[in-house]
C-alpha cells in the first residue's frame, strides 16, 4: 500500500492568481504516457503533495474534455496551502495521486435543466462539470450558473465567467455579498439571490451546488423551500480526506467513506448521514 | 475438512516451540518494562508464549507498524526525485507464537478494510507470510469480553494452530486452517497424535474459560440499540473522564486510522505513515478551522459507533473484538464495554 | 488512611449549599482495588466517592477539561496534587474563587503491586499546600532525596546510558497519554503538534519519540511535582520519571534548592529570575 501512497511527479505549467488567496495550478505529468492515460470524470479529486510539507485533497477543477493538462484551484487556508502558495512557481514539480472518489452522475444529468449554485472556492469542483457540460452542450437543456462570493475580488475564474456570460446558451447570474461602486450585478448572499432572482423551476431540473459549509446549509434550506426533491440536489463534500483509498479513516462519516462513496452526494444521501461535515 | 489434532505435555510443547524458533523466523511475547511485546526471538528462554492478556500488547504492530516509511524525496533546483523505500522488514515468512484469540480475530476484521478495493499489498504479503499459533486463554482477563461478540471464539479459524491446555498437564495442538495443517506436518515431529478424548477435553477447557468471564453482553441487542442512539445524551456522560490521549486507539488490535506526515531537512525528506486516532482533537480539523467534531463527546460517539455499528454496517463484522486492552491501558480506565452498555441501555 | 466518609459528607454539604457545580474525586472500579477519577454533578452521586491509599491519580488534571472549565469545582488533592494546583493558580489557569479544595495530609499511596509507590517514599511534601479544608494530621516537609534510579543510571557510562534510553524511546508509540494526563501540560495545541513543525509532527519514529519526550520533559523542568500520572498512563510502561527526576535534581542543585509548587504564587524555576541564579557559565 505504501505503493499506493507514492505520488507521481507533475510540473506546474501555469499559475493563475484568481483572487487574493486562491490560485489555479495547471498541471501536467512529467511522464507523457501518464498524462495521456490520466482520465477523470467531473467531481473526482487528487491528492496533491508539496513534498516535505504535506499532502492535500483538491478536486480537479477542469474537465478531461480539455486534454493535456488538469487544474487544481487552491485556496490558502492552512499550513500546507500557505506553503503551496508561497513556495511554488511555474516550472516547479509536485506530487499527484489519483484520481479518486466518485463523480457527478453524468447519465442522470442528460436531458435535464441544470442549475449550478456555487460560492467562493466552491465553484472549483463545479467548474469541471460545467466545462464538461459546455463541451457536450447538446446533451443538456437549460443551463444556469449562479455564482457568488464575498466581494468582486473573491470571485474565481474571472476570465472564464466572462466567457460564460458571453455564451448565449448559458444563463449566468453573479452576486457579491455587499455592494461595491464598480459592481453592476446582483448584491446579496447566494441563497437569497437563488430565491429572489433566479427563481428556478423545479420541473426536470437538477441542482448542483458547492461552497463554504454555511452557504451550503442555507442553500439547501432554500432549495427545500423552493420544493426541490432532495434526490435532484447534488453536492460535493470537501471533507477532510487523506489517503483517498478508504483506509486511513479520516473521512468517515458514519459508515460512509467520503473518498470512496463520495465526495459527490445527493442531498437525499446526506440526510441519511450523521451531521458531521 | 477436519484438521489434525496432536497432544503433548509441557516439556513437549517447549520442544515444539524450540523447534519452530530454530527453523523459522519467530515472534513471541518478550517482557519489557513489565509488559509483553511481540518481538523476534532467538530462543525460548527470551520469551513467554503464555503471557497474561492483562499486560500483553497486541500483534497489530507486526502487520500495521506504528510508523512506516512511504517515500524518500530530494527536491532542489535541478528537480525533484521521489524514491520508494526499500524492502518491507515485516514481509518475511514468519511464525508468531502465543497469540491471543482476540488478536487473531482482530486481523480477520482488519482484512476487510485492507483488501477492499485498493488492496494494501504490504499488509496482504505480511498476512500471507505469517503463521499464527494461538494459545487459548484458560481464564478471561478482568476486562475481556470476546465471547460476547459476533464471532465464535471456540470454532474460530482466525489462527492457523490452536493450543489448548487440557487436564493433568495434557496440551492439545490442533490445526485450524490448511496452512496450519501443513505447518504442523512439517514441525510437529515430537507431538503425538491425539486420541478420541481430545474433542471432549478441549470442549471442557472452553466451557471453564467461558464461565470465567466477568463481563458479558448481548451483542445483537447492543448493536441493534446503538444504531438509534446517535443523538443520545449518554455519550457526554460516559466520555466525561476521557483525557483525550490516543492510547486506546493505538493499542487496540483493530484500530487502523493513520496519518501521513512529512519530515524534512533542507532539500530532502521522508514521508511517513503513522498511527492516528479519531480521539485526537485535530482528527477532523480542516484547513480554515472548520471542525465537525470539536468536542470530546462527539469524538467518543464516533469511536463507540465505529466500533459497534458503522464497521459492521459496512463490512459485516464488528470492529471491536473484546480484548479489553483499551480499558486496561486507559489512564483513567474507561471501558468501551461500559460505554456501549450505558448508551444502549 | 481512609477519608471516604468525610469526603462524601463534605461533597454532599457543598452541593446542598449550592457552593459547587461539579465535584472531582475518586471512585472504585467495582471489580478490583484500583480507583478511577469520577466527576459528579449532584448530591445524589456522592456515595460513589471514596478515598484511601489507592486514590492515586492526580485529579488536578481534570481542571484542564471542558467538564470543569468556568464551573465551581470541588476537588480532592494530596500533597503532590496540590503542588500542581499551586502552579496552575500561579500560571493563571484556574481561578482560586472557583475551587473548593479538600486537602489531604497524605500518608502515601500504593502501587499496583501493593507496595508504597516510589514517589511516595521520596515525597518532600505529603501535606496539601493549598486547601479550604485539610483532612488528616500534617506531617510537614521532608528532606529532598535524589531518586535512586537516576543515581543508578548516572553510574553508567555514556554509551550504556545512550543505549538504555534508545531502548526506552523505541517503545514509545506517541500516544501522548503522558502529556494528556499531566496536570501541568495544558497548552491548547502542543508545540509538537504544530503543523509547521518540520521535524516531529507525529511521524512516530524513534527520533520523533526522542524529540517529543525530551522537549516535554524540558517544558516541565522546574514545574513537575512527581505525581507519576504520566508514568502510570504510559501504555508502554516507559520509566518517564527518570527524565523528570533528573531535571528536578539538576534544578535543586543549581537553583538554591528549588522544588516546584511548594510556595503559593511561586513560579517554576525557569519562569523566574533571581540575582543569585548561577551565572558562572556566562562569559
Amino acid at each position: 500500500m505504501e505503493q499506493l501512497l507514492v505520488p507521481s511527479l507533475c510540473t506546474i505549467e501555469k499559475i493563475i492568481q484568481e483572487t487574493a488567496d486562491i490560485r489555479t495550478y495547471r498541471l501536467k505529468f512529467k511522464d507523457e504516457n501518464l498524462m495521456s492515460k490520466f482520465q477523470w470524470l467531473p467531481g473526482q479529486f487528487v491528492e496533491f503533495s508539496l513534498l516535505g510539507y504535506g499532502e492535500c485533497t483538491f478536486c480537479i477543477s477542469s474537465s478531461v474534455t480539455r486534454k493535456g493538462t488538469f487544474d487544481c484551484s487552491i485556496k490558502r487556508a492552512g499550513a500546507v496551502t500557505s506553503d503551496i502558495h508561497s513556495r511554488l512557481d511555474e516550472g516547479d514539480e509536485v506530487g499527484i495521486r489519483g484520481p479518486f472518489g466518485n463523480n457527478f452522475p453524468l447519465e442522470e444529468l442528460k436531458g435535464k435543466n441544470l442549475l449550478f449554485v456555487g460560492g467562493g472556492i466552491g465553484l472549483a469542483p463545479l467548474r469541471s462539470l460545467i466545462q464538461y457540460c459546455i463541451d457536450n452542450r447538446a446533451d443538456y437543456k437549460d443551463f444556469t450558473i449562479l455564482y457568488g462570493a464575498r466581494s468582486s475580488d473573491d470571485l474565481c475564474y474571472k476570465e472564464e465567467t466572462k466567457e460564460w456570460q458571453n455564451n448565449p446558451s448559458l444563463k449566468v447570474i453573479l452576486t457579491i455579498d455587499r455592494a461595491e461602486d464598480t459592481w453592476h450585478n446582483n448584491v446579496g448572499v447566494v441563497p437569497k439571490i437563488l430565491e429572489e432572482v433566479v427563481k428556478p423551476t423545479i420541473e426536470n431540473t437538477k441542482v448542483i451546488t458547492c461552497g463554504p459549509p454555511i452557504m451550503i446549509k442555507y442553500t439547501l434550506q432554500s432549495l427545500d423551500r423552493l420544493g426541490f426533491d432532495p434526490k435532484n440536489v447534488i453536492t460535493t463534500l470537501e471533507m477532510r480526506m487523506q489517503c483517498g483509498l478508504g483506509k486511513c479513516g479520516r473521512c468517515n462519516i458514519g459508515s460512509t467513506y467520503v473518498c470512496k462513496d463520495g465526495p459527490v452526494f445527493t442531498y437525499e444521501q446526506l440526510k441519511t448521514m450523521p451531521d458531521e461535515y | 475438512m477436519s484438521f489434525s489434532t496432536y497432544k503433548t505435555d509441557k516439556a513437549g510443547l517447549q520442544k515444539f516451540y524450540e523447534a519452530i524458533i530454530g527453523a523459522c523466523s519467530t515472534y513471541a511475547p518478550v517482557e519489557k518494562f513489565g509488559k509483553y511485546d511481540y518481538q523476534k526471538v532467538a530462543g525460548l528462554a527470551a520469551c513467554n508464549p503464555d503471557s497474561p492478556i492483562g499486560n500483553t500488547m497486541s500483534i497489530k504492530p507486526l502487520f500495521f507498524p506504528k510508523s512506516a516509511k512511504i517515500l524518500k524525496y530530494k527536491a532542489d533546483s535541478s528537480g525533484t526525485e521521489v524514491s520508494e523505500t526499500t524492502a518491507d522488514p515485516l514481509a518475511e515468512k514468519r511464525v508468531i507464537l502465543g497469540v491471543k484469540h482476540c488478536d487473531a480475530r482482530g486481523l480477520q476484521v482488519l482484512d476487510h478494510v485492507y483488501k477492499w478495493d485498493f488492496i494494501d499489498t504490504d499488509y496482504e504479503t505480511r498476512r500471507n507470510n505469517t503463521i499464527i499459533v494461538s494459545t487459548r486463554c484458560d481464564k478471561a482477563g478482568e476486562q475481556c469480553f470476546c465471547t460476547s461478540l459476533d464471532y465464535d471464539v471456540e470454532k474460530s479459524d482466525a489462527f492457523d494452530v490452536l493450543i489448548v491446555n487440557g487436564d493433568n498437564g495434557t496440551i492439545y495442538v490442533q490445526a485450524r486452517t490448511e496452512k496450519g495443517e501443513g505447518f504442523l506436518k512439517e514441525h510437529a515431529g515430537n507431538l503425538a497424535a491425539a486420541d478420541g478424548g481430545a474433542e471432549e477435553a478441549m470442549k471442557k477447557q472452553y466451557k471453564s474459560f467461558e464461565d470465567s468471564f466477568r463481563l458479558k453482553m448481548n451483542y445483537e441487542e447492543i448493536n441493534g440499540k446503538m444504531k438509534d442512539r446517535y443523538e443520545s445524551d449518554e455519550f457526554d456522560k460516559v466520555s466525561a473522564n476521557c483525557i483525550g490521549c490516543n492510547t486506546c486507539a493505538f493499542i487496540c488490535p483493530t484500530c487502523h486510522c493513520f496519518k501521513i506526515s512529512d519530515e524534512r531537512i533542507k532539500d530532502e525528506g521522508v514521508r511517513y505513515k503513522s498511527y492516528d486516532s479519531c480521539n485526537n482533537g485535530y482528527f477532523t480539523l480542516m484547513a480554515g478551522g472548520h471542525n465537525p467534531r470539536p468536542v470530546k463527546y462527539r469524538r467518543w460517539r464516533q469511536r463507540a459507533m465505529h466500533k459497534f455499528v458503522y464497521y459492521k454496517e459496512r463490512f459485516g463484522v464488528n470492529l471491536c473484538v473484546g480484548c479489553g486492552r483499551c480499558a486496561i491501558s486507559c489512564p483513567v480506565n474507561i471501558s468501551i464495554f461500559e460505554v456501549v452498555k450505558q448508551v444502549a441501555k | 488512611m481512609d477519608y471516604t466518609k468525610q469526603i462524601q459528607d463534605i461533597a454532599a454539604r457543598l452541593f446542598s449549599e449550592g457552593k459547587i457545580d461539579v465535584f472531582v474525586g475518586y471512585r472504585s472500579t467495582g471489580y478490583d482495588e484500583n480507583q478511577v477519577p469520577v466527576i459528579i454533578t449532584d448530591a445524589g452521586e456522592v456515595d460513589k466517592l471514596v478515598f484511601n491509599d489507592r486514590s492515586v491519580f492526580n485529579l488536578v488534571n481534570y481542571l484542564k477539561f471542558e467538564q470543569t472549565r468556568n464551573k465551581r469545582v470541588g476537588i480532592v488533592v494530596k500533597g503532590c496534587d496540590s503542588r500542581a494546583l499551586n502552579l496552575l493558580l500561579t500560571e493563571s489557569q484556574v481561578k482560586r474563587d472557583n475551587l473548593y479544595i479538600i486537602g489531604i495530609a497524605c500518608e502515601g499511596v500504593l502501587g499496583e503491586d501493593g507496595r508504597k509507590a516510589q514517589n511516595c517514599l521520596e515525597c518532600v511534601m505529603p501535606d496539601a499546600v493549598v486547601y479550604d479544608e485539610l483532612l488528616g494530621t500534617p506531617s510537614g516537609k521532608r528532606e529532598y532525596v535524589v531518586n535512586a534510579d537516576i543515581l543508578e543510571i548516572a553510574a553508567k557510562g555514556l554509551t550504556e546510558r545512550a543505549a538504555y534510553f534508545e531502548d526506552v524511546f523505541s517503545s514509545c508509540i506517541r500516544c501522548n497519554a503522558c502529556r494528556h494526563s499531566c496536570p501541568l501540560c495544558y497548552c491548547a495545541k502542543c508545540c509538537i503538534d504544530q503543523d509547521s513543525s518540520a521535524l516531529y509532527n507525529g511521524s512516530n519514529t524513534e527520533s520523533s519519540a526522542f524529540h517529543a519526550l525530551m522537549t516535554w520533559s524540558l517544558h516541565l523542568a522546574g514545574r513537575c511535582v512527581d505525581c507519576r500520572n504520566c508514568e502510570k498512563a504510559c501504555p508502554s510502561h516507559l520509566p518517564l520519571h527518570l527524565l523528570h527526576k533528573q531535571n528536578e535534581m539538576v534544578i535543586y542543585q543549581n537553583f538554591q534548592g528549588h522544588l516546584s509548587g511548594l510556595v503559593p504564587e511561586e513560579r517554576g524555576a525557569f519562569y523566574k529570575y533571581s540575582l543569585s541564579d548561577p551565572d558562572d557559565f556566562i562569559m
